[in-house]
């Protein structure tokens, strides 16, 4: 009978195992008692997706003219004051091959994947920001975090795959609790040290991974790809708590705020005007924080069931059901609720920029990418989608363009974004969704 | 590190001291190549709930997040066997697993242990083993193997030395077993059964039983028929079947499947414009939940009725809130009151009360379309497909133009041959329940206009919610899809791929008895194959996402 090797190797703490008595903080202090130091390494960069439902009206959000010098239209009004951060692609298209058009899905699992999906409600692959986070998310303490305003955690577009969704943070409060509730040590405190119960947790998972060999054991093929996928899950965990035991390296100077109230999220857009910016402001602490590198917020799902009280139709309902108006063009009360979407995502914008660190904010040191399902929701239409970018990748994406549609596919966005972040990679997407050429001009 | 070598070498004389003689069987048939895992289904949020306070007791606090599931042919119960554990969700189970530990070896709960520690201050090994196996044959549903109980033992040893508590270390050990995949996920293990035939081994049959009577782990009776091999003979099997059916917990199970099939899990997130529908609130939707749960379980084991009337009972039970909401006077000092809507009230079954009348509506509107597709893939097992694209809506809309009513808007759309194929289907179902607003209140009129509540179902006519409640009552369609519901909850299999063939014997027991439950649940789980299990094959695939090599 012998012991175990990785409970010997997992709690242990300069060749010592740790868990048997060993003073635990030497293990964390330099050799004149302080905490270790910061290398001086630049700050990490970020990733965030923003997913609002049900697209725009092609005749008031698409500039006039490409490039730089693109007037602003009124459906992108309220993002005016980011506008030299921000990245407008239209035209794209999603060629969905020999698949069905998913309505309200196609096109955002086009847009999350580069792939045209050939289930309803499922992803064929990881999520953009899955793909990011296996790359940039190292030392990170959360390797992602989603939150959705309306309070829904299954409006998260964020996944593994498959039916493999993670869920979202579903208020402010609980999005709060996972980024600084137990277990967080506020690297902003002078007197930050590692709370000795991470090393007790980690042999504890230890053990917990140890019954892989056991459990893998006489599993059919598709079991065993889903306990393969939960000691994944277990060994992140254990990522999770070695990031605890360093002290992040921060160059922003903020203050974690105590823990919102309890909050009403549901679709009621009151309410997401509340909850969107809590939690926009949350999620831009814990980039600055180093507490996640990968933040994703959600304002809907597809068939956004958004609505203004005292309208019985709803988003979803009107963008179908609405005439469009003969003078104007469009359909009038759908437009407005696309205009109330741009301004959720402004909140976004607004809350990384407000937060200062080192030459930028957090939105210089981070991109944001905006999806949606629809272009033209009325007829379920996915070419053209709406698709945004904003922030500069610590100086490695260039903003302020429009690119108007130049028979690019969707993923070429995807492709760039993963090359502005350094993910190294020659091509993104599948079938004539698959591209090799990023938008060169956009990366610095 | 010579400390830890004494250590494992007094641990192994321990061991086998707590895990009992049959710990060595279920050594050999779980690592042995003759057996094979044919399921395993992440256990749903109340079957988590429920096994922990079977478990450990209800004073044990369970607080905190569950992922979420999906629906697979209707069920959730399908997706637990195709769903696996993300980061987050397993930061939750470790969470959980945490915080029930800690509540189990603090000092409140330590006289329940079933061991005390000579000393409280050092590691207790023989302690920790019998503490650990007891509770971890509960947590696992069959009893631990040596090198389980050795692994969680070595771990809490450690743990309670550094500490200097021995209910530190415990603490840590049990939450090791919290988290592990054994408890986590249902396994059934499968093992030959001669004549090329393979059926699940009988701690396995304990769990598929308790999970669908109880909704919650075997209790310790059923784990010692299943050690004793009691639930392999047909006599034996009978009799725990018989206590299980016999419990007034066996609410509890069959309030989980209704749950399930009747999608009262959605009603969570239902939310109504409040100013078009200021007296509905989070206390009404909870109430109109409870009210459809209270009506199918009174309905399916109280009064052991004939289920059809699932369809058409007037009976039903209300509280304050929904007194409010079914505009009735509430005369009454406690809580909730059995009540019977007048004949002319308009309502028939489940299909009228607030919850489904509410859950398949718009925010500020009712849906008959919603209505009618939920009532065909629910009650009937027939799920509509997905709207063609590309299709305009705005002749179904404006509320202000010559279309006032719904009905009227809707026929507008099924005059387009595209919409008519589904339309036709199922708005006839959903336009005979237009007599109910968004919230489930009665109403004859809508924008200034009668509500014509007639429909052509079938080819034949009906006229409002009587009317469609009948019709189901009468469509052995109804039936033969709640009994494969069953089925396809109590396996974690998805409905639409159950043969006919599986719930012949079931189904036919259940008319026999005029479509008693009691009856249903009893024939299905003594057929001959409700155990059985393919033979292993190195092909077997599911709908599972493929994340091995990701």
């Amino acid at each position: 009978m012998k012991i175990d090797r990785r409970f010997l190797l997992r709690g242990t703490c300069q060749g010592a195992l740790a868990v048997m008595g060993i003073p635990f903080l030497d293990c964390f202090l330099d050799s004149k008692g302080e905490a270790l130091a910061a290398t001086g390494k630049p700050l990490p960069t970020r990733f965030n997706t923003f997913f609002f439902g049900l697209g725009l009206t092609s005749q008031l959000w698409i500039p006039k003219t490409a490039g730089k010098e693109w007037e602003m239209t009124s459906q992108l009004k309220p993002l005016e004051p980011y506008r030299a951060k921000l990245n407008v692609f239209s035209g794209l298209r999603v060629p969905l091959d020999d698949n069905p058009n998913y309505q309200h899905w196609s096109g955002a699992a086009a847009a999350a994947t580069g792939i045209s999906p050939t289930k309803d409600k499922e992803f064929d692959s990881k999520t953009i920001d899955q793909q990011i986070a296996d790359v940039i998310s190292h030392g990170a303490r959360f390797k992602s975090v989603s939150a959705s305003s309306a309070g829904d955690p299954k409006q998260s577009y964020s996944s593994l795959g498959g039916a493999n969704t993670l869920p979202a943070e579903p208020s402010p409060l609980s999005l709060y609790t996972r980024l600084f509730g137990p277990g967080f040590q506020d690297p902003t405190k002078e007197d930050w040290k590692p709370d000795p119960q991470v090393l007790i947790q980690q042999s504890v998972l230890s053990v917990v991974a140890d019954n892989r060999k056991r459990v893998m054991q006489n599993l059919g093929p598709a079991d065993r790809a889903r306990m393969d996928q939960y000691f994944t899950s277990v060994r992140e965990a254990e990522l999770q708590l070695a990031a605890e035991l360093q002290r992040p390296e921060i160059q922003a100077k903020v203050t974690i705020p105590s823990a919102p109230a309890e909050m009403v999220c549901n679709n009621s857009l009151p309410n997401l005007r509340n909850v969107t910016p809590l939690m926009a402001r949350l999620g831009a602490l814990a980039l600055a924080t180093d507490q996640t590198r990968v933040f994703n917020l959600s304002i809907s799902e597809p068939t956004s069931q958004i609505f203004v009280p005292g309208d019985s139709l709803g988003y979803h309902q009107t963008t179908h059901e609405e005439p469009t108006d003969p003078g104007l063009g469009y359909q009038p009360r759908v437009a407005q609720y696309n205009v109330d979407m741009m301004q959720l995502f402004a909140m976004l914008l607004k809350e990384l920029d407000a937060v200062s660190e080192g030459d930028g904010t957090v939105l210089d040191h981070s991109l944001v990418f905006a999806f949606t399902d629809q272009s033209f929701a009325k007829i379920h239409a996915v070419d053209g989608l709406p698709i945004f970018v904003a922030g500069g990748a610590s100086g490695r994406m260039k903003a302020g363009y429009h690119v108007a549609g130049d028979g690019s596919t969707v993923s070429r966005v995807g492709l760039t974004i993963q090359k502005a972040l350094g993910v190294s990679l020659d091509a993104w997407g599948k079938g004539s969704m698959e591209v090799k050429q990023p938008y060169t001009d956009l990366l610095a | 590190m010579g400390r830890i070598r004494s250590l494992a070498i007094s641990l192994s004389s321990l061991t086998v001291l707590a895990s009992g003689a049959t710990a060595a069987d279920v050594t050999s048939a779980r690592s042995g190549a003759n057996s094979e895992v044919v399921s395993m289904r992440r256990l749903t949020h109340a079957e988590y709930r429920n096994s922990i306070a079977d478990i450990f007791g209800t004073e044990i606090e369970v607080r905190g997040f569950f992922e979420p599931t999906i629906r697979i042919g209707g069920l959730q119960a399908a997706s637990t066997s195709v769903l696996s554990v993300t980061p987050v969700g397993f930061e939750s189970f470790t969470k959980l697993a945490d915080s029930i530990a800690i509540q189990v070896t603090g000092e409140k709960y330590r006289a329940k242990l079933p061991c005390v520690p000579k000393s409280a201050k050092e590691p207790n090994d023989a302690c920790t083993a019998q503490v650990l196996s007891h509770y971890g044959r509960m947590l696992y549903r069959r009893p631990l193997i040596e090198d389980e109980i050795k692994s969680a033992v070595d771990l809490s040893h450690g743990l309670a030395e550094s500490q200097n508590d021995f209910y530190a270390g415990l603490r840590y050990g049990l939450a090791s077993l919290l988290q592990a995949p054994n408890f986590v996920f249902r396994m059934e293990t499968a093992v030959p059964a001669g004549n090329k035939q393979w059926a699940l081994d009988s701690y396995s049959r304990a769990t598929r039983l308790s999970y669908l009577m109880w909704d919650s782990t075997p209790d310790a009776e059923l784990l010692q028929a299943a050690e004793k091999g009691d639930l392999n003979t047909p006599a034996g099997l009978d009799k725990q079947v018989d206590r299980l059916m016999a419990s007034p917990r066996l609410d509890l199970g069959i309030r989980a499947f209704f749950t399930d099939m009747l999608e009262l899990d959605n009603f969570d997130t239902v939310s109504k414009d409040s100013n078009l529908y200021p007296k509905w609130s989070s206390g009404t939707a909870a109430s109109a939940k409870e009210e459809t749960l209270r009506t199918a379980i009174d309905l399916a084991l109280h009064t052991n009725g004939d289920m059809r009337d699932l369809m058409t009972t007037r009976k039903t039970f209300i509280n304050r809130n929904l007194a409010a909401d079914y505009q009735l006077p509430f005369q009454f000092k406690g809580e909730w009151m059995p009540y019977e809507f007048a004949a002319d009230s308009g309502r028939s079954g489940i299909l009228t009360q607030a919850s489904m009348l509410a859950m398949f509506s718009h925010p500020g509107r009712s849906s008959p379309t919603k209505r009618g597709v939920a009532v065909m893939d629910i009650f009937l097992c027939e799920p509509t497909p997905a709207p063609p694209a590309n299709v305009d809506f705005s002749v179904v809309n404006d509320t202000s133009g010559p279309l006032k009513t719904v009905r009227e808007r809707l026929m507008a759309h099924a005059a387009n041959p595209t919409c008519a194929s589904c339309h036709n289907h199922s708005d006839p179902i959903g336009l005979t329940l237009e007599g109910f607003d968004t919230i489930g209140q009665r109403r004859t009129m809508e924008n200034g206009k009668f509500i014509d509540l007639s429909a052509t179902i079938k080819g034949k006519h009906y006229a409002g919610a009587a009317g469609l409640g009948q019709f189901l009552h009468d469509d052995p369609k109804y039936t033969a899809c709640l009994a494969r519901k069953v089925y396809a909850y109590s396996r974690g299999v998805n409905s639409e791929d159950v043969p006919a063939s599986a719930v012949k014997t079931a189904y036919q027991a259940f008319a026999d008895s005029g479509f008693r439950m009691r009856s249903l649940l009893k024939s299905l789980v003594d057929d001959k194959d409700y155990f059985s299990a393919p033979a292993p094959s190195p092909e077997t695939t599911s709908s599972a996402p493929n994340v091995a090599d990701q």
